[in-house]
Protein backbone atom coordinates (compact mmCIF):
# COMPACT_ATOMS: atom_id res chain seq x y z
CA UNK A 1 0.00 0.00 0.00
CA UNK A 2 1.35 3.42 -0.90
CA UNK A 3 1.20 6.10 1.71
CA UNK A 4 0.57 9.64 0.55
CA UNK A 5 0.88 12.92 2.42
CA UNK A 6 -2.34 13.90 4.16
CA UNK A 7 -4.08 16.84 2.38
CA UNK A 8 -4.47 18.59 5.75
CA UNK A 9 -0.75 19.51 5.72
CA UNK A 10 -0.05 17.72 9.01
CA UNK A 11 3.08 16.14 7.56
CA UNK A 12 1.66 12.70 8.36
CA UNK A 13 0.45 10.17 5.83
CA UNK A 14 -3.24 10.14 4.95
CA UNK A 15 -3.55 6.62 6.35
CA UNK A 16 -2.35 7.67 9.79
CA UNK A 17 -3.97 11.12 9.83
CA UNK A 18 -7.39 11.97 8.34
CA UNK A 19 -7.94 8.64 6.54
CA UNK A 20 -9.38 6.68 9.47
CA UNK A 21 -11.59 9.63 10.53
CA UNK A 22 -13.07 9.91 7.04
CA UNK A 23 -13.66 6.17 7.23
CA UNK A 24 -15.75 6.68 10.39
CA UNK A 25 -13.34 6.43 13.34
CA UNK A 26 -13.93 9.10 16.00
CA UNK A 27 -11.51 12.02 15.91
CA UNK A 28 -9.30 12.16 19.01
CA UNK A 29 -9.38 15.95 19.22
CA UNK A 30 -11.38 18.90 17.90
CA UNK A 31 -8.36 19.82 15.80
CA UNK A 32 -8.22 16.35 14.28
CA UNK A 33 -11.90 16.63 13.33
CA UNK A 34 -11.36 20.08 11.84
CA UNK A 35 -8.46 18.76 9.77
CA UNK A 36 -10.53 15.82 8.59
CA UNK A 37 -13.33 18.15 7.45
CA UNK A 38 -10.81 20.11 5.36
CA UNK A 39 -9.47 16.87 3.91
CA UNK A 40 -13.06 15.85 3.15
CA UNK A 41 -13.49 18.97 1.01
CA UNK A 42 -10.20 18.24 -0.78
CA UNK A 43 -11.35 14.67 -1.48
CA UNK A 44 -14.98 15.60 -2.30
CA UNK A 45 -16.20 13.50 0.60
CA UNK A 46 -19.10 15.73 1.61
CA UNK A 47 -20.81 12.91 3.50
CA UNK A 48 -18.13 13.30 6.17
CA UNK A 49 -18.69 17.06 6.35
CA UNK A 50 -22.44 16.56 6.68
CA UNK A 51 -22.31 13.93 9.41
CA UNK A 52 -19.91 15.96 11.57
CA UNK A 53 -22.27 18.90 12.05
CA UNK A 54 -23.78 19.40 15.51
CA UNK A 55 -27.54 18.73 15.53
CA UNK A 56 -28.55 22.39 15.82
CA UNK A 57 -26.90 23.35 12.51
CA UNK A 58 -27.39 20.11 10.57
CA UNK A 59 -30.47 21.33 8.71
CA UNK A 60 -28.74 24.58 7.80
CA UNK A 61 -26.12 22.77 5.76
CA UNK A 62 -26.44 23.68 2.08
CA UNK A 63 -25.03 20.47 0.72
CA UNK A 64 -25.55 21.39 -2.94
CA UNK A 65 -23.53 24.55 -2.49
CA UNK A 66 -20.82 22.78 -0.49
CA UNK A 67 -20.41 20.24 -3.30
CA UNK A 68 -20.03 23.08 -5.77
CA UNK A 69 -17.46 24.78 -3.55
CA UNK A 70 -15.52 21.51 -3.31
CA UNK A 71 -15.60 21.25 -7.12
CA UNK A 72 -14.61 24.81 -7.90
CA UNK A 73 -11.86 25.38 -5.37
CA UNK A 74 -8.28 24.33 -5.69
CA UNK A 75 -7.29 23.72 -2.07
CA UNK A 76 -3.74 24.78 -1.40
CA UNK A 77 -3.06 24.61 2.29
CA UNK A 78 -4.46 24.48 5.78
CA UNK A 79 -2.83 26.11 8.77
CA UNK A 80 -4.21 25.53 12.24
CA UNK A 81 -3.42 28.75 14.05
CA UNK A 82 -4.68 27.77 17.47
CA UNK A 83 -6.47 24.84 19.00
CA UNK A 84 -7.80 24.61 22.53
CA UNK A 85 -10.03 22.15 24.32
CA UNK A 86 -11.83 22.25 27.63
CA UNK A 87 -13.68 19.06 28.37
CA UNK A 88 -16.22 18.53 25.61
CA UNK A 89 -15.78 21.99 24.06
CA UNK A 90 -13.09 22.81 21.56
CA UNK A 91 -12.06 25.86 19.57
CA UNK A 92 -9.90 25.68 16.47
CA UNK A 93 -8.78 28.77 14.61
CA UNK A 94 -7.55 28.06 11.12
CA UNK A 95 -6.55 29.59 7.81
CA UNK A 96 -7.30 27.90 4.49
CA UNK A 97 -5.61 29.07 1.31
CA UNK A 98 -7.25 28.14 -1.96
CA UNK A 99 -7.75 29.31 -5.52
CA UNK A 100 -11.17 29.95 -7.05
CA UNK A 101 -11.89 31.45 -10.48
CA UNK A 102 -8.16 32.03 -10.91
CA UNK A 103 -7.88 34.08 -7.73
CA UNK A 104 -5.98 33.41 -4.53
CA UNK A 105 -8.38 33.31 -1.63
CA UNK A 106 -8.08 32.90 2.14
CA UNK A 107 -10.64 31.65 4.58
CA UNK A 108 -9.91 32.52 8.21
CA UNK A 109 -12.27 31.08 10.78
CA UNK A 110 -12.53 30.42 14.49
CA UNK A 111 -14.62 27.28 14.72
CA UNK A 112 -16.34 25.80 17.74
CA UNK A 113 -16.64 22.08 18.31
CA UNK A 114 -18.55 19.98 20.80
CA UNK A 115 -18.09 16.37 21.77
CA UNK A 116 -21.30 14.36 21.92
CA UNK A 117 -21.18 10.65 22.80
CA UNK A 118 -17.45 10.59 22.11
CA UNK A 119 -17.77 12.24 18.68
CA UNK A 120 -16.39 15.67 18.01
CA UNK A 121 -18.84 17.78 15.97
CA UNK A 122 -18.61 21.20 14.33
CA UNK A 123 -21.12 23.54 15.99
CA UNK A 124 -20.34 27.13 14.90
CA UNK A 125 -17.82 29.27 13.13
CA UNK A 126 -16.82 32.90 13.16
CA UNK A 127 -15.33 34.03 9.87
CA UNK A 128 -12.54 36.62 10.06
CA UNK A 129 -12.68 36.52 13.85
CA UNK A 130 -11.82 39.58 15.79
CA UNK A 131 -9.02 39.19 18.32
CA UNK A 132 -10.14 38.18 21.77
CA UNK A 133 -10.00 40.99 24.28
CA UNK A 134 -6.57 41.08 25.83
CA UNK A 135 -6.79 39.96 29.41
CA UNK A 136 -4.48 41.76 31.77
CA UNK A 137 -3.54 39.72 34.76
CA UNK A 138 -1.99 41.44 37.69
CA UNK A 139 0.79 39.51 39.32
CA UNK A 140 0.93 39.76 43.10
CA UNK A 141 4.28 40.78 44.62
CA UNK A 142 4.58 37.57 46.59
CA UNK A 143 3.46 35.23 43.78
CA UNK A 144 5.92 33.13 41.79
CA UNK A 145 7.39 35.22 39.00
CA UNK A 146 5.67 34.52 35.63
CA UNK A 147 9.11 34.34 33.97
CA UNK A 148 9.51 30.90 35.48
CA UNK A 149 12.59 31.65 37.55
CA UNK A 150 11.05 30.14 40.66
CA UNK A 151 11.66 33.29 42.66
CA UNK A 152 8.96 35.53 44.01
CA UNK A 153 7.87 38.23 41.60
CA UNK A 154 9.08 40.98 43.95
CA UNK A 155 12.53 39.40 44.08
CA UNK A 156 12.75 38.89 40.32
CA UNK A 157 11.15 40.76 37.38
CA UNK A 158 9.02 42.89 39.71
CA UNK A 159 11.99 44.44 41.41
CA UNK B 1 -52.85 67.55 -13.83
CA UNK B 2 -54.00 64.02 -13.23
CA UNK B 3 -51.64 61.38 -14.59
CA UNK B 4 -53.06 59.21 -17.33
CA UNK B 5 -51.73 55.83 -18.28
CA UNK B 6 -52.50 52.92 -20.58
CA UNK B 7 -50.33 49.96 -21.47
CA UNK B 8 -49.69 49.65 -25.22
CA UNK B 9 -48.19 46.18 -24.93
CA UNK B 10 -44.86 47.41 -26.31
CA UNK B 11 -43.11 44.71 -24.27
CA UNK B 12 -40.32 47.04 -23.17
CA UNK B 13 -40.85 46.49 -19.47
CA UNK B 14 -40.87 42.70 -20.02
CA UNK B 15 -37.05 42.56 -19.94
CA UNK B 16 -34.40 41.97 -17.33
CA UNK B 17 -34.82 41.26 -13.60
CA UNK B 18 -38.41 40.62 -12.59
CA UNK B 19 -39.11 40.74 -8.83
CA UNK B 20 -41.73 38.19 -7.84
CA UNK B 21 -43.79 37.42 -4.81
CA UNK B 22 -42.67 34.16 -3.25
CA UNK B 23 -45.95 32.56 -4.33
CA UNK B 24 -45.38 33.63 -7.93
CA UNK B 25 -41.74 32.51 -7.88
CA UNK B 26 -42.79 29.03 -6.78
CA UNK B 27 -45.71 28.90 -9.23
CA UNK B 28 -43.48 29.89 -12.16
CA UNK B 29 -40.36 27.93 -11.18
CA UNK B 30 -40.59 25.93 -14.41
CA UNK B 31 -40.17 29.09 -16.49
CA UNK B 32 -38.02 31.62 -14.63
CA UNK B 33 -34.43 31.04 -13.45
CA UNK B 34 -34.75 32.15 -9.82
CA UNK B 35 -32.45 34.01 -7.48
CA UNK B 36 -32.82 36.25 -4.44
CA UNK B 37 -32.05 39.90 -5.08
CA UNK B 38 -31.17 42.19 -2.15
CA UNK B 39 -31.54 45.95 -2.22
CA UNK B 40 -30.87 48.48 0.52
CA UNK B 41 -33.35 51.19 1.53
CA UNK B 42 -31.71 53.97 3.56
CA UNK B 43 -33.40 55.33 6.64
CA UNK B 44 -34.03 58.71 4.98
CA UNK B 45 -35.94 57.15 2.05
CA UNK B 46 -39.70 57.68 1.74
CA UNK B 47 -40.28 53.94 1.59
CA UNK B 48 -38.06 53.13 4.58
CA UNK B 49 -40.80 52.25 7.08
CA UNK B 50 -42.60 50.09 4.54
CA UNK B 51 -39.33 48.40 3.59
CA UNK B 52 -38.68 47.45 7.22
CA UNK B 53 -42.07 45.71 7.24
CA UNK B 54 -41.65 43.96 3.87
CA UNK B 55 -37.98 43.12 4.42
CA UNK B 56 -35.65 43.24 7.36
CA UNK B 57 -33.51 45.72 9.26
CA UNK B 58 -29.75 45.35 9.24
CA UNK B 59 -27.24 47.19 11.37
CA UNK B 60 -24.18 48.03 9.30
CA UNK B 61 -20.59 48.15 10.57
CA UNK B 62 -20.83 51.98 10.61
CA UNK B 63 -23.71 51.57 13.15
CA UNK B 64 -26.32 52.87 10.74
CA UNK B 65 -29.42 50.76 10.35
CA UNK B 66 -30.87 50.21 6.90
CA UNK B 67 -33.89 48.32 5.59
CA UNK B 68 -33.11 45.46 3.25
CA UNK B 69 -35.57 44.07 0.72
CA UNK B 70 -35.00 40.53 -0.47
CA UNK B 71 -36.97 39.80 -3.62
CA UNK B 72 -37.40 36.37 -5.16
CA UNK B 73 -36.56 37.30 -8.74
CA UNK B 74 -36.63 36.02 -12.30
CA UNK B 75 -32.91 36.44 -12.75
CA UNK B 76 -32.31 37.77 -16.29
CA UNK B 77 -29.77 40.19 -17.79
CA UNK B 78 -31.23 43.65 -18.51
CA UNK B 79 -31.82 43.23 -22.22
CA UNK B 80 -33.06 39.62 -22.03
CA UNK B 81 -36.77 39.31 -22.74
CA UNK B 82 -39.01 37.51 -20.27
CA UNK B 83 -39.20 33.85 -21.34
CA UNK B 84 -42.99 34.22 -21.49
CA UNK B 85 -42.87 37.18 -23.89
CA UNK B 86 -44.05 36.10 -27.35
CA UNK B 87 -42.66 37.30 -30.69
CA UNK B 88 -45.79 39.49 -31.11
CA UNK B 89 -44.81 41.24 -27.84
CA UNK B 90 -47.79 39.84 -25.99
CA UNK B 91 -47.59 37.82 -22.82
CA UNK B 92 -47.70 34.07 -23.34
CA UNK B 93 -49.14 33.51 -19.85
CA UNK B 94 -51.45 36.50 -19.65
CA UNK B 95 -54.14 34.72 -17.64
CA UNK B 96 -51.64 33.48 -15.05
CA UNK B 97 -49.04 36.19 -15.13
CA UNK B 98 -47.27 37.22 -11.93
CA UNK B 99 -48.59 39.93 -9.63
CA UNK B 100 -45.60 42.12 -10.46
CA UNK B 101 -46.68 42.26 -14.13
CA UNK B 102 -50.32 42.89 -13.26
CA UNK B 103 -49.59 45.77 -10.92
CA UNK B 104 -47.34 47.64 -13.39
CA UNK B 105 -46.66 50.49 -13.51
CA UNK B 106 -47.36 50.72 -9.77
CA UNK B 107 -44.93 49.26 -7.27
CA UNK B 108 -46.16 48.14 -3.85
CA UNK B 109 -42.68 48.18 -2.33
CA UNK B 110 -43.31 51.93 -2.16
CA UNK B 111 -46.09 53.79 -0.37
CA UNK B 112 -49.26 54.28 -2.36
CA UNK B 113 -48.94 58.05 -2.08
CA UNK B 114 -45.45 57.87 -3.61
CA UNK B 115 -46.20 56.38 -7.04
CA UNK B 116 -46.56 59.41 -9.33
CA UNK B 117 -43.11 59.21 -10.95
CA UNK B 118 -43.74 55.57 -11.89
CA UNK B 119 -46.39 56.76 -14.35
CA UNK B 120 -43.77 58.58 -16.41
CA UNK B 121 -42.63 56.14 -19.11
CA UNK B 122 -38.98 55.22 -18.83
CA UNK B 123 -36.67 55.84 -21.74
CA UNK B 124 -37.71 53.77 -24.74
CA UNK B 125 -41.02 52.63 -23.24
CA UNK B 126 -44.14 53.28 -25.28
CA UNK B 127 -46.75 53.66 -22.53
CA UNK B 128 -49.72 55.82 -23.53
CA UNK B 129 -49.87 58.84 -21.23
CA UNK B 130 -51.88 61.03 -23.62
CA UNK B 131 -55.31 62.56 -23.00
CA UNK B 132 -56.76 59.43 -24.61
CA UNK B 133 -55.52 57.27 -21.76
CA UNK B 134 -57.58 56.87 -18.60
CA UNK B 135 -56.80 58.56 -15.30
CA UNK B 136 -55.30 55.90 -13.05
CA UNK B 137 -54.00 57.86 -10.05
CA UNK B 138 -55.75 60.70 -8.28
CA UNK B 139 -54.82 62.63 -5.12
CA UNK B 140 -51.99 60.19 -4.49
CA UNK B 141 -54.37 57.25 -4.59
CA UNK B 142 -54.53 54.38 -7.06
CA UNK B 143 -57.98 54.23 -8.67
CA UNK B 144 -58.06 50.55 -9.54
CA UNK B 145 -56.22 49.05 -6.65
CA UNK B 146 -57.03 45.35 -6.88
CA UNK B 147 -53.66 44.20 -8.21
CA UNK B 148 -51.65 46.61 -6.06
CA UNK B 149 -53.42 45.47 -2.90
CA UNK B 150 -53.02 41.82 -3.77
CA UNK B 151 -49.31 42.12 -4.43
CA UNK B 152 -48.79 44.19 -1.27
CA UNK B 153 -50.75 41.65 0.80
CA UNK B 154 -48.66 38.79 -0.57
CA UNK B 155 -45.46 40.68 0.23
CA UNK B 156 -46.59 41.35 3.80
CA UNK B 157 -47.59 37.72 4.23
CA UNK B 158 -44.23 36.39 3.06
CA UNK B 159 -42.20 38.88 5.11
CA UNK B 160 -41.53 36.49 8.05
CA UNK B 161 -40.11 33.91 5.63
CA UNK B 162 -37.85 36.49 4.05
CA UNK B 163 -36.65 37.53 7.51
CA UNK B 164 -35.85 33.91 8.37
CA UNK B 165 -33.81 33.81 5.18
CA UNK B 166 -32.05 37.10 5.96
CA UNK B 167 -31.08 35.79 9.41
CA UNK B 168 -29.67 32.62 7.85
CA UNK B 169 -27.60 34.49 5.29
CA UNK B 170 -26.28 36.98 7.84
CA UNK B 171 -25.31 34.09 10.13
CA UNK B 172 -23.57 31.91 7.57
CA UNK B 173 -22.36 34.53 5.09
CA UNK B 174 -21.61 37.43 7.49
CA UNK B 175 -19.38 39.20 4.92
CA UNK B 176 -22.56 40.16 3.09
CA UNK B 177 -22.94 42.99 5.61
CA UNK B 178 -19.93 44.66 3.99
CA UNK B 179 -21.59 44.44 0.57
CA UNK B 180 -24.77 45.94 2.03
CA UNK B 181 -22.71 48.77 3.52
CA UNK B 182 -21.21 49.51 0.10
CA UNK B 183 -24.67 49.52 -1.46
CA UNK B 184 -25.92 51.88 1.26
CA UNK B 185 -23.02 54.25 0.57
CA UNK B 186 -23.30 54.19 -3.23
CA UNK B 187 -25.55 56.90 -4.72
CA UNK B 188 -27.01 54.40 -7.20
CA UNK B 189 -27.61 51.80 -4.53
CA UNK B 190 -26.91 48.44 -6.10
CA UNK B 191 -28.01 44.85 -5.90
CA UNK B 192 -26.73 41.74 -4.29
CA UNK B 193 -27.71 38.30 -5.52
CA UNK B 194 -27.92 35.09 -3.49
CA UNK B 195 -28.77 31.58 -4.58
CA UNK B 196 -32.05 29.72 -4.57
CA UNK B 197 -30.24 26.76 -2.95
CA UNK B 198 -29.47 28.89 0.11
CA UNK B 199 -33.10 30.01 0.27
CA UNK B 200 -34.44 26.46 0.01
CA UNK B 201 -32.04 25.31 2.73
CA UNK B 202 -32.78 28.19 5.08
CA UNK B 203 -36.55 27.97 4.78
CA UNK B 204 -36.70 24.16 4.92
CA UNK B 205 -39.06 24.00 1.97
CA UNK B 206 -40.45 20.53 1.58
CA UNK B 207 -40.81 21.07 -2.18
CA UNK B 208 -37.10 21.88 -2.57
CA UNK B 209 -36.48 18.83 -4.71
CA UNK B 210 -39.28 19.57 -7.19
CA UNK B 211 -38.27 23.22 -7.44
CA UNK B 212 -34.66 22.25 -8.03
CA UNK B 213 -35.67 19.76 -10.73
CA UNK B 214 -37.59 22.55 -12.50
CA UNK B 215 -34.71 25.00 -12.15
CA UNK B 216 -31.77 22.82 -13.20
CA UNK B 217 -32.51 22.79 -16.96
CA UNK B 218 -33.36 26.52 -16.94
CA UNK B 219 -30.05 27.40 -15.28
CA UNK B 220 -28.22 25.13 -17.69
CA UNK B 221 -29.86 26.78 -20.71
CA UNK B 222 -29.12 30.27 -19.40
CA UNK B 223 -25.49 29.31 -18.74
CA UNK B 224 -25.24 28.30 -22.40
CA UNK B 225 -26.88 31.49 -23.65
CA UNK B 226 -24.53 33.70 -21.65
CA UNK B 227 -21.37 31.68 -22.22
CA UNK B 228 -19.65 33.85 -24.82
CA UNK B 229 -20.60 37.35 -23.74
CA UNK B 230 -17.91 38.94 -21.52
CA UNK B 231 -20.42 41.58 -20.40
CA UNK B 232 -22.53 38.78 -18.90
CA UNK B 233 -19.67 36.98 -17.17
CA UNK B 234 -21.25 37.39 -13.72
CA UNK B 235 -24.58 36.09 -14.93
CA UNK B 236 -22.86 33.18 -16.63
CA UNK B 237 -20.91 32.24 -13.52
CA UNK B 238 -24.05 32.30 -11.41
CA UNK B 239 -26.11 30.29 -13.88
CA UNK B 240 -23.37 27.67 -14.31
CA UNK B 241 -22.82 27.27 -10.57
CA UNK B 242 -26.53 27.22 -9.74
CA UNK B 243 -27.16 24.66 -12.48
CA UNK B 244 -24.83 22.31 -10.60
CA UNK B 245 -26.48 23.10 -7.28
CA UNK B 246 -29.97 22.53 -8.64
CA UNK B 247 -28.95 19.24 -10.27
CA UNK B 248 -27.53 17.97 -6.98
CA UNK B 249 -30.51 19.16 -4.99
CA UNK B 250 -32.91 17.53 -7.46
CA UNK B 251 -31.07 14.22 -7.14
CA UNK B 252 -30.83 14.26 -3.37
CA UNK B 253 -34.08 15.80 -2.36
Amino acid sequence: MTSSACPCCSGLSFETCCGPILAGAPAATAEALMRSRYTAFVRHDLDHVERTHAPEIREDFNRAEAERVADECDWQRLDVLRATEEGDEGIVEFLIQFRRDGQDMRHHERASFRRIDGQWLYSAGEVNPKGEPRRVVKVGRNEPCPCGSGKKFKACCGR
Amino acid sequence: MEPRFACTACGKCCHGLLPLTLTDAVAHAIRFPLALVWTVVRSNAKSYDLATRLGTSVRLPNRKTVAVLIQPTAYLPNHFPCPALQPDNLCGIHADKPSRCRTMPFYPYREEKDQADLLVPRKGWECDVSAEAPVVYRNHAILNRTDFDRERADLLEQAPVMRTYADYVLKYMPWIVNDLAKMAAAPAGGKLVTSLSSFLTATRRTDARELAAAQAPLMQAMAERTRNDPALADFHKNYAGWAKEMERLAQRG
